[in-house]
C-alpha cells in the first residue's frame, strides 16, 4: 500500500474545517466529512486482519529524523481501531446534535473538526512524538468551543481546563523525553511505539520510575485521575454539548489510550511495585467521587463528575493488564462504551438547557410527559452509564471486575486488587443511586417550578442519540468482536 | 612615541564611560540617544585598535574586526534614522523630550 | 423445527415483542396488548411441551465472550461467559410457573388497564419483564443469571414506576432498584470469589469442583461466598433487612404486582438459591445464616401485616413473610424441592390473590384503603370466591395447595427448634391477617360511597381469577405436586404436628373473625407494627446522614479544598508572585539602563572573579 488510509481519515476532517472558515455551509460539509470519515473507518474494521502477525497494519511511515528514531508514522491496531470508530462515530453525532449556533457557526464547526482530527491523528500515530503532538492540536479548538460559546463562568472554566490540561501535557512531554533516553546502552532510541515494544521485550528499556511517575501524573491529569480531576466537572458545564461531547467521549480517552499503549507494556514491574498508590487513587475516583456526584445539584455537573468516576473503573482494568488480558479487553471495551454514552448524556443535556434554560435539578420535574422522547432516550443513556446488561458499558465492567479479581495471591486471603475489586464493586450501587436520582428529579414526579412549552427532540440529535445507543447496545449483545481485535495485541 | 593599544582602549572606555554616564543621568532623550552613539563608537574604537595591534602570522592586521566596525557603523545609521523618527513621533504625541515625563509603561 | 431452539423461542419472543411495541405500539393499542399476549402465550406452550417431555435436556450455546484463543495462562482454564440453558426438572417447572401465571395475568391486564395512561409502555414493560424472567430460569451460569437478575430490576422499575407522574410512584420504582443493587453488590462479590476459587461460573462445573472437595479445608471461604451469593437473594426476595422496597412497590398497577411482586420476580431469589442448592449443601455455616434469615423475615413480615390498612400492602407483607418460608426451606430442607413447592403454590395463590384485590380496586374506583370498603360479597361474587380460594390457600387450610407446601417446611424446621416455634407462630399470625383482611373487605357493613355501589369485574378478569382459584386449591394436591418435584419424606416429625398447625390456623382465623366480623374501625392499633417497626425511618435517616451528608460534605471539601486550595491555589501563588515583581517595573527607562549596567557589572565580577 502506498499511501495509507489513515492519512486521509486525519486530513479529512482539517480540510473540511478549512473549506468552512472560506465559507462553505458550515453544517452540512462537518456533517458530510464525519459521515465519510465514519464509513471509512467502519471499512478499515473491515479490512483490518486481526490475526495477522503484524498488528500495525495500514501502515505508512515518512521519515524526519530517522537516525534519532524520530519519524511521522501511521499505522492502527485493534486497539487505535477501536478508538478510531469510537472518535469519529462521537464526532458525527456531535455534528448532528449540535443546536442552532448564534455567533460566529464557522468557526464552530470548525473548532469540532479540528479536535477530530486531532484525536483521530493521535490514535492513528505510531510514533510517540506525533501521539503527542496532535493531542496538542486538540486542546486548542477545546479552548476556543468553551470559550466562545461556552456558558456560566466559560472563561474562568476554558482558562482554568486549559492551563491544568497544558500543565498535564507538559508534565506528560518530560516523561516521553524520559522514555526516549530509557533506551539500555548499545540500543538505538525511537520514538515509534513498535520500537519501544521491542526494546522492552528484549529487556532492552530500563524502567525508570520517575518516568512511570511523570507518564502516570501526566496522562492521569489529561484523563482526570483524583486528585487531578477538578477541571473535568466545570469545564463539562461550561462547555457547549458538542465540545462536552468530544472532550468526555474521545479527547479524555487519549489518556488512557496513552496509558494502555506506553505504561502498561513497558513498565510492567513499576507498576507491579506501586500498584497499591494506583488502587488507592482509583477507589477515590470511585467512592469519593461518587459521594460528591451525589451531592450535585446541576445535572451538568452531575454528569461531570460521573464521567469523573468511571475512570476509576477503567483505571481498575489498566491497574491489571500488565498481568491479566481480561483487564486490558475490558479497560478498552470501557473506554469505547464510556464514549458513547457520556457522549449521549451530554448531548440530551444541552438539548435539555436549550428547552429549558437551566439545568437545576430542584427547578425541574415532570418533563416526560412533555417531552417523552427525550425523556425516553436519556432513561436509556442513564442505564447504560450506569452499567446495565445489554450494553457494552456493562461488558467492559465485567471483564474489569474479573480481571482484577483475578490478581490474586497463593497464600490464604485477599490480594490489593481484589479487595479494591470489592470496594469498587459498591461504585454501582453509588452509580445507580445518581443515575436513578437525576432523572427522577428532572424527568419523574410532578412538575417543576421552570416549565415552559417546548418541542421534542428534534430529528438530527434523536438520530444521532439513537446512533450511539445502538453502538452501545450491539457491543453489548455481543461483545467478542471486539474481544478479537484487542485481546492479540496484549498478547505480542 | 606612537600611542600604544592600552591608550586606543583608554580613550574607549572613557568614551564608553562619558556615555554611559549621560544615558543614566541625563533627561532629554535626545542627549541619551547620543550617548548612545557615543558608547556604541567607543567599541568600534575599541574593535579598530584591536585589529591594528594584534596581527596575523602573515604581518596583516585582522580584518575581522574591521568589517564589523564597518557593519557596525551601518547598523547604526540605520537605527539613528528609526529612533530619531520615533523619537519625532514621541514628540509629536506627548510635547516633551524628558524622559521623567515618559513613564506609562508601567504596572 | 429442531427442538433444541425450542428455549431459544420462548426466551427471545418476549423481548422481540417488547422491541417491537416500543417502536410502533404507540400507534395502536391492540397491536401492543396482542403482542404481548401472544409472547406469553407462545412461551406458555412450549414451556407446557419441554414439560411433558423431559428428554429434552439440551439446548445450543453460544459464547457471550470467550478468551480461549487468547489465553496465556497454561494452569487455569480460559476464562468464557457463555449464554446457554438448563433444562432440568426445576426449570422446566419454573418455566411452565412463569409463562401461565404471565400469560393468565397479561389477558387480566387488557381489562385493568383498559382506561389507563401509557398503555404500550406498559405491556413493552411486561414482555420485557417475562424475557428477563425467563433468562434468570434458563441460565445455566451466574453471570448469564446476574445479567437477567438486573434486566428484571429494571423492568420493575419501569412498571412500578408507571404512574411517573406521581412522585410517590416515583421514588418507589427507584428504591426498588437501588435497594435490588445493594443486594447485586453481594452477589456479584459472591459470583467473583466462587469464580477465584473454581475458575468457572458455570453452576454444573462449580458444583463438579465442589463435590471433589475443593473447599473441604476452607469452609469459611465457601461459607463466605455463599452467603455473598446469598445477598442477592436477600435484595431480589426482599428478605430482612432489604425488604423495604417491596411494600413501596405496590405504587405500581395491580397486575404488576400480582405478576412481580407475587408471583415471578421476587420468586427469583429463591429459584436461585435452588439453582446453587448442591453448592449450598457443602457450606452448613452458610445455610444456618440462610435459615436465620429466613426465619427472621417471615416472623416480622407477619406482624408488620397484621396491622396495614392498604389491601395491596397487606398482600405485600404477606409475600415478604411467605418468602421468608422459603428461604427457610432452602436452610432446613434435604432438598431444594420443598422450597420450590411452596413457590409453586404461593405463586398461584398469590397471584390470585393479588388479582382479586385488583378487581375490588377497579370495582371500588380505585379506592385501597380496606376500612373503606365492607359487604361487598354479594355485589362482586365471583371475586368474593376467588378470594376465598386464595385466603384459604394462603392460611394453609387442610386440603388447600398452601398446606401440603408451607407444612413441609415447617416440619422440616424442626431440625432448629426456635425457627420452627418462629414459622408455627407466624402460620397463626397468617390465618389472622388473612381473616382480618377478608372480613373487612367482603363483610361487616359498607364503609364508603363507593363500597354501597360497586360492581363485579369484566370477564377478561374474572377467567384469570377462576383458573388461578383452582391452581390455589388443587396445585399441592399429592398427585399434582408429584408431577412437579420429589418431595421428600419428613423422618422426624414433630409430635402433635398436625394438631399444632391445625390448632394455629384455628386460632388466627378464629380471632381475626371475632375482631373483625363486624367493626368500623380497627379495634386494635399497635403504631410499632402499622409504622413497618420503623424500619423505612432509620433507613431514610441512614441514607440522608450516611450518604447526603457525606456527599455534601466531599462536595464541599472537592469543591474548597482540592479544587479551592490546591489548584485554585496554585494559580493565586503564581498571581501573587507576578504581583510582587511586576513592581520592578517602575516606567523610567533610565532606572531600566541601570540595572541592565548593574547586571553586566555582576556579570563579568562573577566572571572574573
Amino acid at each position: 500500500m502506498n499511501v495509507s488510509p489513515l492519512f486521509f481519515i486525519i486530513l479529512l476532517p482539517i480540510i473540511a474545517a478549512l473549506f468552512i472558515m472560506a465559507g462553505a455551509a458550515p453544517r452540512r460539509i462537518a456533517g458530510l466529512a464525519a459521515l465519510v470519515n465514519f464509513l471509512m473507518v467502519v471499512t478499515l474494521l473491515f479490512f483490518y486482519k486481526p490475526g495477522a502477525a503484524e498488528h500495525y497494519q495500514f501502515v505508512k511511515t515518512w521519515p524526519i529524523l530517522p537516525g534519532y528514531g524520530l519519524n511521522f508514522t501511521l499505522g492502527a491496531d485493534g486497539l487505535s481501531l477501536v478508538m478510531l470508530l469510537l472518535a469519529t462515530l462521537v464526532t458525527l453525532c456531535a455534528v448532528w446534535a449540535t443546536p442552532k449556533i448564534e455567533k460566529w457557526e464557522s468557526g464552530f464547526f470548525a473548532s469540532l473538526l479540528f479536535i477530530s482530527a486531532g484525536v483521530i491523528g493521535a490514535f492513528a500515530s505510531v510514533d510517540v512524538f506525533f501521539f503527542y503532538a496532535f493531542h496538542e492540536l486538540a486542546l486548542i479548538p477545546t479552548f476556543l468551543l468553551i470559550g466562545i460559546w461556552g456558558s456560566g463562568d466559560r472563561q474562568a472554566a476554558a482558562w482554568k481546563a486549559t492551563i491544568y490540561l497544558a500543565l498535564g501535557s507538559f508534565v506528560l512531554l518530560i516523561g516521553i523525553i524520559g522514555l526516549y533516553f530509557s533506551a539500555a546502552p548499545g540500543h538505538l532510541r525511537t520514538f515509534d511505539m513498535r520500537g519501544l515494544q521491542e526494546l522492552a521485550k528484549n529487556g532492552a528499556l530500563v524502567q525508570k520510575d520517575w518516568v512511570y511517575f511523570l507518564l502516570l501524573f501526566g496522562f492521569g491529569t489529561l484523563i482526570s485521575l483524583f486528585p487531578f480531576h477538578s477541571w473535568a466537572p466545570q469545564a463539562y458545564s461550561s462547555a457547549p454539548a458538542p465540545a462536552a461531547m468530544l472532550h468526555a467521549g474521545v479527547l479524555k480517552k487519549f489518556g488512557l489510550y496513552g496509558m494502555l499503549r506506553l505504561i502498561v507494556p513497558l513498565f510492567p514491574e513499576t507498576m507491579q511495585v506501586y500498584m497499591n498508590l494506583l488502587l488507592v487513587l482509583l477507589l477515590f475516583n470511585i467512592i469519593y467521587i461518587g459521594l460528591v456526584t451525589i451531592a450535585q445539584k446541576k445535572l451538568d455537573w452531575m454528569l461531570g463528575y460521573s464521567s469523573v468516576m468511571h475512570m476509576g473503573y477503567i483505571f481498575l482494568g489498566v491497574a491489571a493488564s500488565w498481568e491479566v488480558v481480561m483487564s486490558y479487553t475490558g479497560a478498552s471495551i470501557l473506554m469505547f462504551a464510556h464514549g458513547l454514552s457520556i457522549a449521549a448524556l451530554f448531548a440530551l443535556c444541552g438539548q435539555l438547557r436549550e428547552r429549558t434554560g437551566t439545568v437545576e435539578m430542584s427547578q425541574l420535574g415532570g418533563l416526560a410527559r412533555k417531552i417523552p422522547v427525550l425523556s425516553l432516550l436519556f432513561g436509556f443513556a442513564t442505564m447504560a452509564s450506569i452499567g446495565l446488561p445489554g450494553f457494552a458499558n456493562f461488558a467492559g465492567e465485567i471483564l474489569v471486575f474479573f480481571g482484577a479479581f483475578a490478581m490474586g495471591i497463593k497464600s490464604g486471603g485477599l490480594s490489593p486488587y481484589q479487595i479494591a475489586t470489592i470496594v469498587a464493586l459498591w461504585g454501582v450501587v453509588i452509580s445507580a443511586v445518581y443515575g436513578l436520582r437525576a432523572y427522577r428529579k428532572v424527568f419523574l414526579g410532578e412538575t417543576g417550578v421552570v416549565n415552559p412549552d417546548m418541542p421534542d427532540l428534534n430529528l438530527g440529535s434523536r438520530a444521532a442519540v439513537i446512533l450511539l445507543l445502538i453502538g452501545l447496545m450491539v457491543v453489548g449483545f455481543y461483545p467478542q468482536p471486539f474481544i478479537n481485535l484487542l485481546a492479540p495485541i496484549w498478547l505480542h | 612615541m606612537s600611542p600604544s593599544l592600552g591608550d586606543y582602549l583608554f580613550v574607549s572606555g572613557l568614551l564608553f564611560a562619558i556615555g554611559l554616564a549621560g544615558v543614566l543621568l541625563r533627561r532629554n532623550i535626545l542627549i541619551i540617544f547620543m550617548c548612545l552613539e557615543l558608547m556604541l563608537n567607543a567599541a568600534n574604537l575599541s574593535l579598530v585598535a584591536f585589529s591594528r595591534y594584534n596581527l596575523t602570522d602573515l604581518g596583516l592586521p585582522n580584518f575581522n574586526a574591521q568589517v564589523f566596525v564597518f557593519f557596525i557603523i551601518t547598523v547604526a545609521a540605520a537605527e539613528v534614522a528609526v529612533g530619531l523618527a520615533i523619537i519625532v513621533a514621541l514628540y509629536r504625541a506627548r510635547r516633551t523630550t524628558h524622559v521623567e515625563d515618559l513613564n506609562r509603561m508601567k504596572f | 423445527m429442531n427442538v433444541q431452539t425450542l428455549p431459544w423461542i420462548i426466551l427471545f419472543a418476549p423481548l422481540l415483542a417488547a422491541i417491537v411495541i416500543l417502536f410502533f405500539g404507540k400507534y395502536s393499542k391492540p397491536l401492543s396488548a396482542g403482542l404481548a399476549i401472544f409472547s406469553a402465550a407462545l412461551g406458555c406452550a412450549l414451556s407446557w411441551y419441554l414439560f411433558l417431555h423431559p428428554t429434552v435436556t439440551e439446548s445450543f450455546r453460544i459464547e457471550w465472550m470467550n478468551f480461549s484463543a487468547f489465553w496465556p495462562y497454561h494452569d487455569v482454564p480460559a476464562f468464557r461467559i457463555p449464554i446457554g440453558f438448563i433444562l432440568d426438572p426445576i426449570s422446566r417447572m419454573m418455566l411452565v410457573v412463569v409463562t401461565s401465571i404471565a400469560t393468565l395475568v397479561f389477558i387480566y391486564s387488557l381489562g385493568y388497564m383498559r382506561t389507563e395512561e401509557g398503555y404500550w409502555r406498559y405491556f413493552a414493560g411486561l414482555a420485557l419483564f417475562l424475557f428477563s424472567m425467563l433468562g434468570i430460569v434458563l441460565a445455566d451460569n451466574f453471570v448469564m443469571m446476574f445479567m437477567f437478575w438486573e434486566l428484571v430490576g429494571v423492568s420493575s422499575y419501569i412498571l412500578i414506576g408507571h404512574y411517573f407522574g406521581k412522585n410517590s410512584a416515583a421514588d418507589a420504582g427507584k428504591q426498588a432498584f437501588i435497594v435490588n443493587r445493594i443486594g447485586d453488590f453481594g452477589f456479584m462479590a459472591g459470583i467473583l470469589l466462587l469464580w477465584y476459587a473454581t475458575k468457572t461460573i458455570v453452576f454444573s462445573e462449580i458444583q463438579e469442583n465442589v463435590a471433589h472437595g475443593l473447599f473441604a479445608d476452607n469452609q469459611l471461604y465457601l461459607a463466605v461466598a455463599c452467603i455473598l451469593v446469598f445477598c442477592g437473594t436477600i435484595g431480589k426476595s426482599a428478605q430482612l433487612p432489604l425488604h423495604v422496597w417491596l411494600p413501596n412497590s405496590m405504587e405500581g398497577p395491580t397486575p404488576v404486582s400480582s405478576l412481580l411482586h407475587a408471583a415471578t420476580m421476587v420468586a427469583a431469589g429463591v429459584y436461585m438459591l435452588a439453582r446453587i442448592f448442591p453448592i449450598l449443601l457443602m457450606a452448613p455455616m452458610a445455610r444456618d445464616v440462610i435459615a436465620w434469615v429466613g426465619g427472621i423475615t417471615l416472623f416480622v413480615a407477619a406482624l408488620m401485616a397484621t396491622q396495614q390498612n392498604d389491601i395491596k400492602r397487606i398482600l405485600a407483607y404477606s409475600t415478604i413473610s411467605q418468602l421468608g418460608y422459603m428461604v427457610l426451606g432452602i436452610g432446613v430442607a434435604p432438598v431444594a424441592d420443598v422450597a420450590l413447592f411452596h413457590l409453586f403454590t404461593h405463586a398461584c395463590f398469590k397471584c390470585l390473590l393479588f388479582l382479586t384485590a385488583g378487581s375490588v380496586i377497579v370495582g371500588m374506583h380505585h379506592e385501597q384503603d380496606i376500612w373503606k370498603m365492607g359487604a361487598i360479597k354479594n355485589k362482586m361474587p365471583a371475586t368474593f370466591l376467588c378470594c376465598l380460594a386464595g385466603a384459604a390457600a394462603l392460611s394453609a387450610v387442610p386440603f388447600t395447595s398452601g398446606h401440603y407446601s408451607k407444612d413441609l417446611i415447617i416440619a422440616f424446621a424442626w431440625s432448629k427448634p426456635p425457627l420452627f416455634w418462629l414459622a408455627l407462630v407466624t402460620a397463626g399470625l397468617t390465618a389472622f391477617y388473612v381473616g382480618r383482611l377478608f372480613f373487612v373487605v367482603f363483610f361487616g357493613p359498607p364503609r364508603s360511597e363507593h363500597a354501597k355501589h360497586c360492581a363485579e369485574s369484566p370477564k377478561v378478569m374474572t377467567v384469570p381469577m377462576f383458573l388461578l382459584a383452582l391452581a390455589a386449591i388443587g396445585a399441592g394436591w399429592p398427585f399434582i405436586a408429584d408431577k412437579f418435584f420429589v418431595l421428600p419424606e419428613v423422618h422426624v416429625e414433630p409430635p402433635f404436628f398436625n394438631a399444632m398447625t391445625l390448632g394455629a390456623l384455628v386460632l388466627g382465623l378464629g380471632g381475626a373473625f371475632l375482631l373483625y366480623r363486624n367493626v368500623e374501625k380497627d379495634p386494635i392499633s399497635i403504631p410499632f407494627f402499622a409504622n413497618r417497626m420503623y424500619i423505612d425511618n432509620l433507613y431514610a435517616q441512614l441514607v440522608k446522614f450516611g450518604q447526603d451528608r457525606v456527599g455534601l460534605v466531599l462536595a464541599w471539601m472537592d469543591r474548597w479544598i482540592i479544587d479551592g486550595a490546591g489548584v485554585r491555589g496554585s494559580g493565586k501563588v503564581a498571581m501573587c508572585a507576578g504581583f510582587a515583581l511586576r513592581l520592578l517595573q517602575i516606567g523610567n527607562i533610565q532606572a531600566y539602563a541601570f540595572f541592565f549596567g548593574a547586571g553586566v557589572v555582576i556579570l563579568i565580577y562573577l566572571l572574573i572573579r
